[in-house]
């Protein structure tokens, strides 16, 4: 279960597959996923049970650099996107990676407050 | 003693085997002789008479002096060699010095521990690392290549230190935006600007992953 990182009136989603990989099983920073949303806020865009995109931002497993820098968030979360790329919300939560700029989220990133 | 008999035998061409029965002629002469003659079919006469001739006196001497035979005296001569003609050189040349080699994995190892000891020398040389130990707060500069624009600071707690020469490592634990952040940063990266311990804290572990259950707590 993922943490929603943006406003966009979900709290917790539940990844169901990878998108653009056929055999991948985990998902990683920057991949793309199908999910839906099994706990949201009220009154809201978003209700509970609807299957939407994703993009992950945080994983507690290690995100590894060339220079030998790791880095490892505490919690897994992830910005609810359409299907262009764009965020549904209009604040995000959290720090964000750079390795996101290569994925073209560069909208996210600009929201981001933090960017490692 | 058949068996001896049957040594004697084979070593008969060369000069070892004389000098061998030369050692032996005193036993042998007493109680061997008639074995000697019974199992020995190859018609060997001359081996029986040398049992026969050869005084009794043994020579001690040539029994100690044979123990250098046995190890490898330079590099140069191949064990295999040691029979017959190579008895005699042996014993009176001197034992040139030895070559050592270690295993060629072994030298290797000690060639990286000494590179690896040069490179961190050099680093230090030039740029200031401060002895960071788990406990300490820091309060990094470092530059990300990716971001191209900015130097950002980094400040958190050292929560654990892997030495491995060059490659020495420290774990830092900071909150990042309400989310907790641990990064491993190589000591001697490049890309760290500068350095700055602000406070030590007295811990009495040397790995304190148990902050990873407290500071979640003080989060939420």
């Amino acid at each position: 279960m993922l943490n929603v990182a943006d406003n966009s009136g979900a709290r917790k989603l539940m990844c169901i597959r990878i998108i653009g990989a056929s055999n991948q099983r985990y998902a990683q920073i920057g991949n793309v996923i199908v999910a839906v949303i099994k706990e949201a806020v009220p009154n809201m865009s978003l209700e509970k049970s609807e299957v939407i995109r994703a993009v992950v931002v945080r994983t507690r497993k290690e995100l590894k650099r060339e220079d030998g820098m790791i880095i490892k968030y505490d919690d897994n979360a992830a910005v609810i996107i359409d299907q262009k790329g764009n965020p549904k919300g209009s604040r995000i939560f959290g720090a964000i990676t750079e390795e996101l700029r290569k994925f073209r989220f560069t909208k996210i990133l600009s929201l981001a407050p933090d960017v490692l | 003693m058949q068996s001896l008999a049957r040594a004697l035998c084979r070593a008969t061409n060369g000069d070892c085997g004389r000098r061998i029965l030369q050692l032996q002629s005193g036993s042998l002469s007493t109680f061997c002789r008639r074995e000697v003659h019974t199992t020995i079919q190859k018609g060997s006469d001359i081996f029986e008479r040398r049992v026969v001739a050869f005084p009794k006196t043994v020579a001690c001497s040539f029994f100690r002096n044979n123990h250098s035979n046995r190890c490898m005296s330079t590099a140069a001569q191949p064990n295999a060699d040691l029979e017959g003609e190579n008895v005699a050189s042996a014993l009176q040349a001197d034992t040139p010095p030895r070559i050592k080699f270690k295993r060629l994995d072994k030298t290797a190892k000690q060639i990286m521990t000494i590179l690896d000891k040069e490179a961190v020398e050099k680093v230090r040389s030039e740029k200031e690392v401060p002895d960071i130990q788990p406990g300490c707060i820091v309060e990094l500069k470092v530059e990300v290549p990716e971001n191209k624009r900015r130097v950002s600071t980094l400040k958190g707690i050292v929560i654990a230190r892997r030495n491995a020469g060059l490659n020495t490592t420290f774990r830092l634990r900071r909150l990042v935006a309400g989310v907790g952040v641990e990064s491993v940063f190589p000591l001697y990266s490049p890309n760290i600007k500068e350095m700055k311990i602000l406070d030590r804290k007295k811990v009495r572990r040397a790995k304190l992953y148990y902050l990873r259950d407290r500071m979640n707590a003080l989060k939420k």
